[in-house]
């Protein structure tokens, strides 16, 4: 099966490459480069730990798959001793005191970070526009965003910058990046890999999650960053996935998709065209395809959103200045909180945490937020019964092209828009997988909670098919 | 604890107003129906059992944790640590 890291742990085995040779080339790479995708390389450290790859691999020794391997963080994980800016103002001279669980997994498996990656501030965008370090550029067309929030994690991927790059979705952060840019991004189910030292955004649907070029490398990186952890009591137990256990499609018999989804006027028409090809296409395999009924897009962005806001008021309260982050001194300790909050954070972001405020205070969380966590159960449960009935849903992963940078800022409504078909299934908490094919933007293929063998397996059975 | 308080004052953010974007947003919240405005939590469990918690235990927080949490402390003086001046209202 393909797969960029093996290639490379099979030259870095037969000494054709020097791991320190793969991560300088890398890093001239990421210094040079003209999309905005860096918020800082992390250049020593990279190349202490290649040195000591290639002692390893001189001496005769072993290595690990993983091991020497060159990857991308995106700038809201925590890694001790780097600064860890979630590309906001209040942020930007922070340094992490520790490291995520998720990102320290890959370290104990041997792969060398590079950089922290740009991205929309404390993920509060879907275009990757909202940061201090410059619009991230789309590695198609660098007039046009890289989308968002994961955008410089998507398109150095693209680039080949990094072999792989961990990204954070809570809404669709991977996946739309991740499809603006044609390659593999992953959000697995909710729980599946520890949310410990990333910072919060929406707790109730944040997930750390790949992206890459291949499948195979999705399945690598999954597997090694799974799994229960004490510092995150909502992770939960899963079962490694083999290479074998994703080769061929002998199990996927049924497959639905939203028809609502694409007999909607906000679609593309290209797009549609494309996405109504591939289920041609996937129904010439004699696979069944069902239609299925969903919500209407304005209903799960506006429930999507209005839990999300709430969520990050909530968990963006604790950036007052005070033992952290960028403090400007006021009068007094309120007033400190205040001017610091004022002039720290991006408009987005105060969008989004006086929003999350006006549902939450009294008089509207019955009407709003309690209505929102109802129709969240409605959406889940809706799930439940379609997968009885179907092994996967596609969809497209957006109804529209990418924008041109700027336009979006200028316009925030038809921002939260573009997330229709992405933010459902962050509600469900399920796993979702883009894919680069079938549209411009790529599929979103989703199964239901813990089914990330099923996705993969399928979109090995996509690549042969569409 | 009656008094009311505006969104710059919950948002600690000054001269916050609610946003028309998103106030557009929620209108559709408000006009939806759900079929039972009482959310039950039924479908996604993320609670943990009382089986299943973690030991409450202290752990000492390495030294570099330690000097890298005093680095980020944004005002020092005379080698003390300095927060605003608290007032009480």
């Amino acid at each position: 099966m393909d797969s960029q890291i093996k290639q490379l742990h099979q030259q870095l085995v037969n000494k054709e490459i020097s791991c320190t040779t793969l991560v300088q080339e890398r890093l001239e790479l990421l210094k040079k480069n003209a999309y905005n995708t860096v918020n800082s390389l992390l250049e020593d450290s990279a190349l202490a730990l290649a040195a000591k790859v290639d002692a390893k691999i001189a001496n005769g020794e072993e290595i690990g798959l993983l091991e020497g391997i060159p990857f991308g963080i995106k700038d809201v994980y925590m890694v001790q001793g780097t600064y860890t800016t979630a590309s906001s103002d209040i942020l930007k001279n922070y340094k992490s005191a520790y490291t995520a669980t998720a990102i320290q997994k890959l370290l104990d498996a041997g792969a060398i970070p590079l950089v922290k990656e740009n991205c929309d501030s404390f993920g509060h965008g879907s275009s990757s526009e909202n940061t201090i370090f410059g619009a991230v550029k789309n590695a198609i067309n660098p007039e046009l965003v890289a989308g968002g929030s994961s955008g410089g994690s998507a398109v150095n991927v693209a680039k080949d910058y990094t072999v792989f790059s961990i990204g954070g979705d809570t809404g669709g952060s991977i996946r739309q990046p991740a499809g603006y840019n044609n390659i593999y991004g992953l959000k697995p189910t909710y729980g599946r890999i520890s949310r410990y030292g990333i910072m919060a955004y929406a707790s109730s649907t944040d997930c750390v999650g790949p992206l890459a070029k291949t499948i195979e490398d999705i399945r690598i990186v999954l597997n090694v960053m799974s799994g229960k952890d004490g510092k995150d009591q909502t992770t939960i137990a899963s079962t490694e996935i083999s290479e074998q256990a994703i080769s061929n499609n002998n199990t996927i018999k049924t497959v639905g998709y939203f028809k609502n989804f694409i007999e909607n006027e906000a679609i593309d028409p290209k797009i549609k065209a494309d996405f109504l090809a591939s289920i041609e296409k996937i129904k010439a395999t004699g696979i069944e395809v069902k239609e299925l009924d969903f919500f209407k897009s304005d209903t799960l962005v506006s429930t999507y959103y209005t839990i999300a806001m709430a969520e990050t008021a909530s968990n963006l309260s604790r950036l007052d200045g005070t033992n952290y982050g960028n403090r400007i001194e006021g009068e007094n300790l309120k007033d400190t909180y205040s001017i610091t909050r004022s002039e720290n954070f991006s408009e987005e972001s105060k969008r989004r945490i006086v929003g999350g405020n006006q549902v939450l205070s009294q008089g509207f969380s019955d009407e709003i937020y309690l209505k929102g966590l109802a129709l969240r159960d409605q959406i889940s449960a809706n799930f439940e019964k379609d997968f009885k009935e179907v092994d996967i849903i596609i969809s497209p992963v957006t109804p529209n092209t990418p924008p041109k940078i700027g336009d979006s800022l200028k316009d925030p409504l038809a921002m939260y828009l573009s997330d229709a078909y992405t933010v459902g299934f962050s509600l469900g908490q399920l796993p979702t997988l883009t894919v680069p094919q079938g549209t411009a933007t790529g599929l979103q293929i989703t199964g239901a909670k813990n089914k990330e063998q099923t996705l993969l397996k399928f979109a090995n059975f996509l690549k042969e098919t569409i | 604890m009656s008094k009311i308080m505006t969104v710059d004052v919950l948002s600690s953010i000054k001269g916050a107003q609610p946003s028309e974007t998103v106030n557009k947003l929620f209108d559709v919240i408000k006009n939806a129906q759900p079929t039972n405005n009482n959310s039950s939590n039924n479908v996604n469990y993320n609670c943990v059992s009382l089986n299943d918690l973690r030991e409450d235990v202290v752990i000492e927080s390495p030294a570099l944790e330690k000097q890298i949490i005093i680095e980020n402390f944004p005002k020092e003086k005379n080698g003390y640590l300095v927060v605003s001046k608290v007032i009480e209202d």
